[in-house]
């Protein structure tokens, strides 16, 4: 197996011939029936399959010991399928070494090499790749400012800051252009703000060079926020893989409805026009075609609910009832309500209000009225497991 | 009321009663001076030490009459310039030094791939046994290896008997240079692993999947990254293994059949064969001040930091 | 000098004929027990005599201690410090003014010397059985007995018969013999080897200390054979394991390889060969009465019953005329009594080699090292 890609000094952007050669080559990575068997327990990874298309973002989210970190590492190269086979432009991966592949990646714990300055951390891999020697340092300098850390290139990793050295990181992995870069939850460790504002920089850094990118995550807003594609996973198993807006709207199954934003669910049974709940027709929409009668979940966010103390504020929707507020919690810009609905046997929905002139009116034991729109809630076949 | 056992268990009233004493003994407005009575044994240790060193100093200037076996009153350096003039001694201190060197390399050598081994093994099994054949050398002692080497590779030793076997006439494989160096190296080997295994634990495998993925092979991830990090460890079990040869006694008395003495053996001839305590002093002094030189040298070289001593740095 | 030889060599008939000895009332006679009921000074509850272990220690015990115990009542304390390590700190408390660790150093002579140049040892002229000794107990070129020699022995050539099928060798120059390359051990000092390889190399003995050349060629010489260097222990060892064909060695390993079962012989070749003695000496600083105890120590190891069991199990020839050698050492060469036995060994004045062993030490460890 050769190099996948020729090494060397290259412009720093794609050119237009490139990008057009790539494109004839079909998807950048293309992952086909991988398994992972750790021996022990079920399968880490089962039938994992997708395409990713040249310089698309695609995150891979899901909760721990979802598999997806050991899917990343057997796209880098770390570990190899037990089954199935991976695609790096087109080329079977599985026998390659990882310093083989042109894959960049920044670990969880970065793993920045604390006894080289920023400046050679950088140039680690055009040394490695054997770069020439003499187009090493202007590079070096191009990928710092790209990362904002022009000036900083003699700094030790543990003179710069929590932020800088992800941003040494980054240019480390992107700095000899591969055709794939790989990010196992780097941003997991930072505080908030930080994090937020790291995610819009690596959004910025890959769009600006147009690299093909796997993000792997826990955090369902860093997926939506950062990433073209997401793939959720759940027990070694894909649940479905689709654009962020899509995977909001149109969740493919209770897990992802679930997983993805706040979700308060409905026990019943399917019923023409919506879910029959304690003897009361409550209006939605099945994902899939379900014939009258089977136990079913309806799912529905806490935005998508309404809710006002007097009921004729919420005339126009599909359905309303009554119920008590249990416990409201401020967060801010919005304020999250549990409301226990008597009519439909006592189960709590949770409400997102917006309104912060409301927010002292609707205390805990108050009575209220909810509802929401019939497309706003999704029936899904009661989950087996 | 009295508070159960439960909510106050024995260990809490254990040590109450402890630290009621403790203040008795040492009031708490003297605390500022707790650190020093606790650093007073070791510096009491050292001062004891330097005591020493300096009667060795002393004795090391007075020179031996033979026909009274009573050292000269008057000072002089007739010590330092016989150990110096006498080509011997040089050989013995050349021998050591460069024993010291080459008995340092062979068991870096050997003990890194162990310790990356023992650290990095997914597999307990592997790593229980490699600690306790790792240990158990400790629990045997030095002179009692050796003269297990001397059983091994002697004439009639179970190396010579596999010679034997393909036809190989008995090789005098004891009492020479390598024999000693051999017996050093198999001496030290646990003490270079056990400096060695901290500093490597210290390197999180993601650090050299990352230089994987960055295009090093293993060879240059050895060299280019888990090398220069593990250098505290490196440099703490050279420190070690240096100072230990350079002074040892016992493999070259034993494996060396006389004929190999380091400068520990020389010392030993002068304090307990010839009585000549100042030649014998002037050589101390020497070593001494060899080793100095060595561990000076070595944090020169790498600066004294590298031990990873001092505060950490975040 | 390290000596430690692993198994007791008594034979039960020694350790019989001691009881007699010491059962009879003979014993308190030779004690001087008829000045007993004069002024005899407090007894000591113990006196500690330095000694080497193993069969050194047992040969001691049987001959020397046990006897004087049964009939002093004093217990007698063997301490196994090495001789070498000894030294100091008895030179130490002389120095200090203080008691010293010991009462008794059994020493070789050599070591001995040293201590009494140094003015350690107290003078044991008025013991009154040296009227029964022969010469040997007398140290030679010291003022009075700071020592008394107790018995003498041989540093022999040691061989293995198999290695010389024509016989015993004749001459030390007969280790030159290329075949005998690396097989062949001195202690690491040279003690034992510098005369006779002054007789070798074609010197004098009457040189000896003023010039030795021959020597030092001939050490030189027998360099390039590679010897094996060590003490004691070491040549029993090497013998029994097969290393060595040949070692310049104290008669008594020898004999203990032999009885451990190694076919093992010696021989004094025509240059001779080295003799020296051991003896027993009081360190100064003891009190008045621990000191005439000590005395009557050495008094009584120098009577003829105390010797002939001590030497029986160490193979020695003793101090007083009319021991009976053991079976195995009759006309041995290892063994000397008659005159002519001693035609060929050399003996050299303890002072001389005291002042000039080290120098001899040097530059032995200058050619064996180098």
């Amino acid at each position: 197996m050769g190099r996948i890609r020729q090494q060397g000094p290259q412009p720093m952007i794609r050119d237009a011939a490139n990008a057009a050669q790539a494109a004839k080559a079909g998807p950048a990575v293309s992952v086909r029936g991988v398994d992972m068997d750790f021996g022990a327990g079920p399968l880490a990874v089962a039938d994992a399959g997708f395409d990713l298309a040249r310089g698309r973002f695609l995150t891979i989210l899901g909760p721990s010991g979802s598999g997806k970190t050991t899917l990343l590492r057997m796209i880098a190269g770390f570990q190899t399928p037990t089954r199935g086979e991976i695609f790096i432009n087109g080329e079977p991966v599985s026998k390659v070494a990882p310093h083989q592949r042109a894959i960049g990646m920044v670990f969880q714990k970065l793993a920045l090499f604390p006894h080289l300055t920023a400046a050679q951390n950088v140039a680690f891999p055009l040394k490695m790749r054997r770069f020439d020697a003499r187009g090493i340092p202007a590079r070096v300098e191009q990928f710092l400012d790209l990362v904002r850390l022009g000036g900083l290139g003699g700094r030790r990793i543990h003179e710069l800051s929590g932020g800088q050295q992800q941003r040494v990181a980054i240019a480390r992995a992107l700095v000899f252009q591969p055709d794939l870069l790989l990010l196992d939850e780097p941003l997991a460790a930072l505080d908030r703000k930080l994090r937020e504002e790291m995610q819009l920089e690596f959004r910025r850094i890959q769009r600006e060079l147009g690299v093909t990118t796997i993000n792997v995550t826990h955090d369902q807003r860093e997926a939506l926020v950062m990433s073209d594609e997401v793939i959720v996973m759940e027990a070694g198993r894909i649940q479905q893989n689709a654009r962020p807006v899509d995977l909001y709207r149109d969740p493919a199954n209770a897990f992802v409805a679930n997983f993805i934003g706040v979700t308060s669910f409905l026990p019943g049974r399917v019923a023409p026009g919506g879910l029959e709940c304690g003897g009361i027709l409550c209006p939605g929409t099945p994902r899939q075609a379900l014939a009258a009668g089977t136990p079913a979940r309806g799912a529905i966010r806490a935005e998508q609910i309404r809710m006002a103390a007097d009921g004729a504020a919420l005339a126009g929707l599909d359905f309303r009832l009554q119920g008590q507020v249990r416990d409201a919690i401020f967060e801010g810009e919005r304020q999250l309500y549990e409301v226990v609905l008597p009519a439909l046997g006592g189960i709590a929905v949770q409400v997102y209000h917006h309104d912060a002139s409301d927010f002292a009116l609707t205390a805990p034991g108050q009575t209220v009225t909810v509802g929401w729109n019939r497309r706003d809630m999704i029936l899904f076949p009661a989950a087996v497991p | 009321m009295r508070p159960s056992r439960a909510e106050y268990p024995y260990r809490w009233r254990l040590m109450d009663r402890l630290e009621a004493a403790a203040d008795r003994l040492f009031p708490r407005r003297w605390s500022r001076w707790t650190g020093w009575l606790m650093l007073a044994p070791a510096l009491l240790l050292v001062a004891v030490l330097l005591i020493g060193l300096v009667q060795i100093a002393d004795a090391s200037l007075h020179t031996l009459d033979r026909k009274t076996f009573r050292t000269s009153a008057a000072y002089s350096l007739d010590n330092y310039r016989a150990a110096l003039d006498q080509g011997v001694y040089l050989a013995v201190l050349w021998r050591s030094v460069l024993g010291a060197a080459i008995v340092t390399l062979l068991t870096l050598l050997l003990a890194f791939p162990y310790g990356y081994v023992m650290v990095r093994t997914r597999s307990s099994n592997l790593r229980k046994l490699l600690l306790i054949a790792l240990f158990l050398p400790f629990f045997i002692g030095q002179v009692v290896r050796a003269y297990g080497w001397l059983i091994i590779l002697g004439n009639g030793g179970l190396v010579n008997d596999l010679l034997g076997l393909v036809g190989v006439p008995p090789q005098r494989l004891l009492f020479n240079y390598p024999a000693v160096l051999f017996g050093l190296v198999q001496y030290m080997l646990p003490f270079a692993v056990l400096m060695l295994a901290p500093a490597l634990t210290a390197i999180p495998e993601e650090t050299e999947a990352a230089a994987g993925s960055l295009g090093a092979n293993w060879l240059r991830t050895l060299w280019h990254v888990v090398l220069p990090m593990a250098r505290p460890g490196l440099v703490g079990a050279g420190l070690v293994v240096v100072s230990l040869t350079l002074t040892d006694f016992a493999m070259p008395a034993i494996l060396g059949g006389g004929g190999q003495d380091f400068i520990a053996n020389a010392i030993y001839d002068q304090f307990f064969r010839t009585s000549d305590q100042g030649l014998g002093a002037a050589l101390t002094l020497l070593l001494v001040g060899i080793g100095s030189l060595v561990v000076g040298a070595v944090f020169t070289a790498f600066g004294a930091g590298t031990l990873a001593m001092g505060r950490a740095r975040t | 000098m390290t000596r430690h030889i692993q198994r007791p060599s008594l034979s039960r008939r020694a350790v019989l004929r001691g009881g007699v000895a010491f059962g009879g009332a003979a014993l308190l006679a030779q004690l001087g027990a008829g000045r007993a009921f004069a002024a005899e000074p407090e007894k000591p509850a113990e006196l500690i005599v330095r000694a080497w272990g193993g069969s050194w220690v047992d040969a001691l015990k049987a001959g020397v201690s046990d006897p004087f115990t049964a009939a002093t009542g004093i217990t007698i304390r063997h301490d196994l410090t090495e001789d070498n390590e000894i030294q100091p700190k008895i030179w130490a408390a002389a120095e200090q003014k203080r008691v010293p660790p010991i009462h008794i150093n059994w020493d070789t002579t050599t070591n001995a010397t040293k201590s009494a140049l140094r003015g350690v040892a107290e003078d044991l002229s008025d013991l009154s059985n040296l009227a029964g000794t022969t010469d040997l107990a007398k140290p030679v070129g010291l003022e009075g007995y700071p020592i008394v020699n107790t018995y003498g022995y041989v540093y022999v050539l040691a061989y293995r018969p198999e290695a010389f099928p024509d016989g015993a060798p004749k001459s030390w120059k007969d280790l030159l013999d290329p075949k005998f390359k690396g097989r062949i051990a001195l202690y690491n000092d040279g003690i034992g080897f510098h005369f006779p390889a002054q007789v070798a190399g074609g010197g004098k003995l009457e040189d000896i200390p003023a010039n030795m050349d021959a020597c030092w060629a001939f050490v030189e010489q027998m360099k390039a054979q590679e010897p094996l260097l060590g003490e004691d222990p070491d040549f029993t060892t090497w013998f029994q394991n097969g290393e060595i064909d040949a070692a310049c060695t104290i008669s008594t390993n020898a004999r203990e390889a032999r009885k451990n079962g190694v076919n093992i012989a010696w021989t004094v070749p025509e240059e001779g060969c080295k003799f020296d003695t051991d003896g027993l000496w009081i360190p100064v600083g003891l009190p008045e009465n621990e000191l005439y105890w000590a005395k009557q120590y050495i008094n009584f190891a120098l009577t003829k019953d105390a010797q002939q069991v001590w030497l029986d199990g160490l193979g020695l020839p003793g101090v007083v005329p009319g021991l009976t050698p053991p079976a195995d050492l009759v006309d041995d060469a290892s063994y000397p009594t008659k005159p002519a036995d001693f035609e060929h060994l050399i003996r050299i004045s303890a002072q001389v080699q005291v002042e000039n062993e080290s120098e001899w030490f040097a530059k032995f460890k200058a050619i064996m090292q180098g």
